[in-house]
């Protein structure tokens, strides 16, 4: 316990370090770009600093180090000196870490993932590969996989990507339907409201995990609380996990989104002004003109970023059906793209394949992030 | 006249009458809607208090007969469950911690300075939110891997550093764009750098919006699960989530102490969740500006 | 304390100019006010005085040393905020210390220049304080008091007045004069409410449009305005236009004319006058021009004066009167102008003519 960490404290060390290196560079560059003596000097410093830095290696790496150092350094004096000339130092100076970090651990893994598809990484050569780094070259086989063969056993893409459509739609309309419901009630009531609003906010506060584990388990066909409250109805024991897995899983998610939705429409309603509803009363509005000429028209700067935050997290959440369906024997029914995306690559050990996968479902999630974005622009010069 | 008033008098009552029909439906409602909110946390806590002899049965009493708290025990005695929280404290912490450093600098760039590529720089933060939570892990996975970080703190550490930092990003931009301007204006008048008005003046006076997203940070990495699983394989080094997964299996479920470990876990959570939704009410007033 | 000079300064936003070859002298020790309406350009002009934004052009001395490089830190200047900008999580006397302290400043000195200022602005009971407690009023002394004790090369107040209420603004307004006659300081005072250029500035410059229309004492901006511009916007009620033309001797315009003996120009004019320069049926000593008929439309009782909204033709014009006149609406009146009380632009170039 104690070792680990102290490596961790060791990392966090070593992070300051680097941030506090680059941002020393950074100062250098922002400040004394000007001076005659700025590119040949840096372009000497930076091949000795890599060679002080790599001393471990061997000879012959070494001088390729120090040389490809020597040249991005050049490349880089040469931009600060010409383009950067000392502007936006403070920003970019602030943001330098954050954004290589970024880069890192966002666009680099992205890019390899590319790299990946059109290679072929699988069980069998992952070995080869941790040695050597080389994995064999296949084109657009994988991709083509994608859409004939099966990611898991026996379902197929359009299967999945049909399944993640529908059920999308019905979370999010669920969510959103039970939120509304739930928020007009709440605004309705003067008393107890906190009470409430706490109460009704536990299913997003909780843990996910313990969640959809303590949901599963009252799924379960024996003694979960379900098939016990229907035995008591006469009702057989349905088999919750096996045969109806996909609406299980359906069931657990509305249960676990409708208090976020229910949140931001609250938040929204409360925010309408009760002078519009004055006036509609003077008006001769009835309660349900009124909710669907001044409430719903009010909400929709609300419930748009909303919506569309539920929908692509929704459209992506592998916790509900992983959780509920993802051990060894469980059934494949109720996967939708990137649940199986995940199944794929962790059970099954299909990592070239999935990465295939992954493009060609965020290829999806773009082009629908594409017309969403035209279709609102559209409806925006309608409303103004 | 005195039918009149009568008539009024009826005519309030009975309004009174359907306002009050009304007040009972939808409180109603809400309390049906409530109970329904929390009954999984009501079962947990009535399973975890089963007697050893009658850990699975199919009786619904909110408080079994014969209650014992020997799931709570057996939970720390049979299973390495502090090792697991302290699993997830170090990891977490770590995460948190350099989540919301970088992301409050981060945010005070975009915040305050036109450079170029700041809207680019804005709207790949927000489309890094989009990427599929597979799609990032898989790749990511393989360089932990290859850099032989595969069940280490430092492999959970790097792999979840990034993920909420555009999020924090947002919110703290989000806070500092609520700071005017004239009070750095004023240090820098005053005598301080640029720098300086940041680390003198915005810095202290943003700590709700800091504790935020430390919060924000803090929750996410804390209940992560998929992640989990997938870099770290030793039960030594298993956070909460994993473990709590492995007394939950497909046909042997540890109900006890699950439902135990569950409660013990969730309590806390909760408590952080409901505490820092006072702060993002709340805000702080600036008394320095014209308030 | 130092002189402010400002030497042919323009300002560009990528397209738009927002101030042109603005040059003025500030004299040591004068009390200088900017004033125009919103958008003209003055506190633009204030923030470049104190480094806060970018010169295009031209050249900013303070105390005979060109500045435009320097970073506001370095100007030796204070300045006064519109919102006060005080720092939320200090106390009032950490806030009036913050810059001595980051200058290293000994403590014992820090000390001693908060107890002054403190006591000059009546604030001694409130040092412990911090900002929230305080009312719009003490947060302005505070912010005053930040400046004093830095003992600054300048002062620089940019619409301090702007956020209280009126009551309250005449108060601070007779306590500012007080504290520049008290430290004899530079001050550079930026405003949009005339009535404070009037009363506060040794001197003041008016602006419009990123030039500086006029620039002189508030008693020759007044009765002296160099163009059309400056006669509308100084003095309240504002001045009344006619648009019209000079012919030989007389002045003439669609609702009304006059003779105007002694007016040697000739040509398309705007002929101004104050409401307190037209008599209505009176004709005392004070030289007045022949009566031109007019109508009555609204009458408002001020209390010692009255406002006469008349209509002469189609054109309305204000006269204030004695509150004895016992005029009212749908009566017809006769006009007459205070000779030496009307202005003449050129109406092209809205220049003052006589």
């Amino acid at each position: 316990m104690l070792t680990s960490l102290l490596q961790v404290l060791e990392f966090v060390a070593w992070l300051a370090a680097a941030v506090a290196v680059l941002e020393i560079y950074l100062h250098i560059h922002f400040t004394y770009f000007d001076r005659p003596w700025f590119v040949p000097a840096t372009v000497v410093a930076a091949p000795v600093l890599a060679a002080l830095a790599g001393h471990s290696l061997a000879a012959g790496s070494l001088s390729s180090l120090a040389s490809a150092a020597a040249a991005v350094q050049l490349v880089s004096a040469l931009v600060f000196r010409h383009v950067v000339r000392g502007k936006h130092s403070l920003p970019i100076m602030l943001l330098a870490p954050g954004f290589i970090g970024l880069g890192l651990l966002i666009a680099y893994p992205l890019a390899f993932e590319v790299y990946l598809a059109f290679h072929d990484l699988k069980l069998t050569t992952i070995m080869a590969w941790s040695r050597t780094g080389h994995i064999p070259f296949v084109g657009f086989k994988h991709f083509v996989n994608v859409f004939t063969s099966s990611p898991l056993s026996s379902v197929t893409f359009w299967q999945l990507f049909g399944r993640t459509i529908w059920w999308t739609f019905i979370n999010v309309f669920c969510h959103v339907t039970g939120g509304f419901i739930l928020a007009l009630l709440l605004n309705s009531c003067r008393r107890f409201r906190g009470l409430y609003r706490t109460f009704l906010v536990i299913p997003w506060a909780m843990p996910q995990v313990v969640a959809i584990l303590a949901l599963r388990g009252e799924f379960q066909s024996q003694y979960g609380f379900i098939n016990i409250m229907l035995g008591r109805f006469g009702v057989a024991p349905v088999q919750w996990l096996t045969q109806h897995a996909l609406l299980t899983c359906t069931l657990i998610n509305v249960w676990l989104g409708i208090p976020f939705m229910m949140v931001i429409i609250l938040g929204g309603l409360q925010s309408i002004s009760k002078h519009y509803y004055d006036a509609a009363a003077i008006d001769g509005a009835s309660a349900w003109q009124q909710l669907r000429h001044i409430t719903l028209p009010l909400l929709r700067p609300v419930l748009g970023p909303a919506v569309t935050l539920g929908t692509v997290w929704t459209f992506n959440n592998i916790n509900v059906i992983y959780l509920v369906t993802g051990q060894a024997g469980g059934t494949e029914d109720a996967d939708i793209l990137v649940s199986a995306l995940y199944k794929a690559a962790f059970t099954f050990y299909r990592y070239s394949y999935s990465a295939a996968l992954a493009l060609v479902i965020f290829g999806i999630l773009f082009a629908f992030a594409l017309l969403w974005l035209q279709f609102s622009k559209g409806s925006e010069s309608v409303y103004g | 006249m005195a039918e009149d008033r009568e008539r009024v008098v009826l005519a309030l009552a009975a309004h009174r009458r359907r306002r009050t029909a009304q007040a009972v439906l939808i409180h109603a409602a809400l309390i049906a809607a409530c109970l329904i909110c929390i009954y999984p946390l009501l079962r947990m806590i009535s399973v975890s208090l089963r007697p050893g002899d009658r850990l699975i049965s199919t009786d619904l009493s909110l408080i079994p007969a014969g209650a014992t708290a020997a799931s709570y025990l057996n939970v720390f005695k049979q299973t390495n469950f502090l090792l697991w929280l302290w699993n997830s404290l170090v990891i977490t912490c770590v995460t948190s911690f350099i989540g919301v450093s970088l992301a409050a600098t981060g945010g005070y760039a975009f915040s305050r300075f036109k450079f170029p590529g700041h809207k680019l720089g804005l709207t790949l933060l927000l489309g890094t939110q989009m990427i599929p939570a597979g799609m990032l892990l898989l790749p990511l996975f393989l360089m932990i891997m290859r850099l032989g970080l595969i069940n280490t703190y430092l492999g959970m550490i790097v792999a979840y550093s990034v993920t909420s930092l555009p999020f924090s990003i947002w919110i703290l931009k989000g806070y500092y764009d609520t700071i005017p301007r004239s009070l750095e204006e004023a240090a820098l008048v005053d005598g301080t750098s640029r720098f300086g008005a940041f680390y003198r003046i915005v810095l202290p006076l943003s700590t709700p919006a800091l504790s935020i997203a430390f919060l924000f940070n803090f929750t996410q990495a804390w209940n992560e699960y998929l992640v989990a699983r997938v870099v770290l394989c030793d039960a030594q080094r298993y956070t909460w989530t994993l473990g709590l997964f492995e007394l939950q299996g497909q046909y042997l479920t540890q109900w006890g102490m699950f439902a135990a470990g569950s409660f013990m876990v969730t309590v806390p959570v909760l408590l952080i969740f409901l505490y820092s939704s006072k702060w993002l009410i709340s805000g702080l007033t600036l008394g320095g500006v014209k308030g | 304390m130092a002189s402010v000079t400002l030497s042919r300064i323009s300002k560009r936003y990528q397209e738009a100019t927002v101030l042109r070859e603005i040059s003025l002298e500030i004299a040591d020790r004068e009390f200088m006010i900017l004033v125009g309406p919103s958008g003209c350009g003055k506190s633009t002009l204030l923030r470049m005085i104190a480094g806060l934004e970018d010169i295009t052009e031209g050249e900013i001395l303070i105390d005979g040393k060109i500045v435009n490089h320097l970073a506001p830190r370095d100007r030796e200047i204070a300045m006064v905020f519109q919102d006060y900008a005080l720092y939320p999580h200090m106390t009032v006397a950490e806030n009036m210390s913050f810059g001595l302290r980051l200058r290293s400043v000994a403590k014992s000195e820090i000390d001693r220049r908060v107890e002054e200022a403190a006591g000059i602005l009546q604030i001694k009971n409130l040092l412990k304080r911090t900002p929230r407690q305080l009312s719009g009023g003490q947060r302005q002394r505070v912010a005053i008091g930040r400046a004093i004790v830095r003992k600054p090369k300048a002062f620089l107040f940019d619409e301090p007045l702007s956020n209280l209420d009126a009551k309250l603004r005449e108060e601070m307004r007779i306590e500012i004069a007080k504290l520049h006659q008290r430290l004899g300081a530079t001050i550079i005072y930026v405003t949009h409410d005339q009535v404070e250029a009037m009363t506060l500035g040794s001197r003041m410059a008016v602006m419009n449009g990123g030039i500086i229309q006029q620039v002189g004492t508030p008693a020759e901006a007044f009765s002296r305005p160099a163009n059309h511009f400056v006669a509308g916007f100084i003095g309240s009620p504002t001045m009344n236009f006619i648009a019209g033309a000079l012919e030989g001797g007389t002045f003439k315009s669609p609702d009304l004319g006059f003779p105007l003996p002694g007016a040697r120009a000739a040509g398309p004019v705007i002929l101004g006058v104050r409401p307190e320069g037209i008599c209505v049926d009176k004709s005392d000593g004070a030289s007045l021009s022949e009566p031109v008929p007019a109508v009555i439309e609204v009458v408002e009782l001020l209390g010692y004066k009255r406002n006469l909204y008349l209509k002469a033709g189609d054109k309305r014009l204000l006269a204030t009167v004695d509150a004895s006149f016992g005029g009212k609406p749908g009566d017809t009146v006769s006009m007459r102008f205070q000779i030496a009380g009307i202005h003449l632009f050129d109406q092209e170039t809205k220049a003052r003519i006589g």
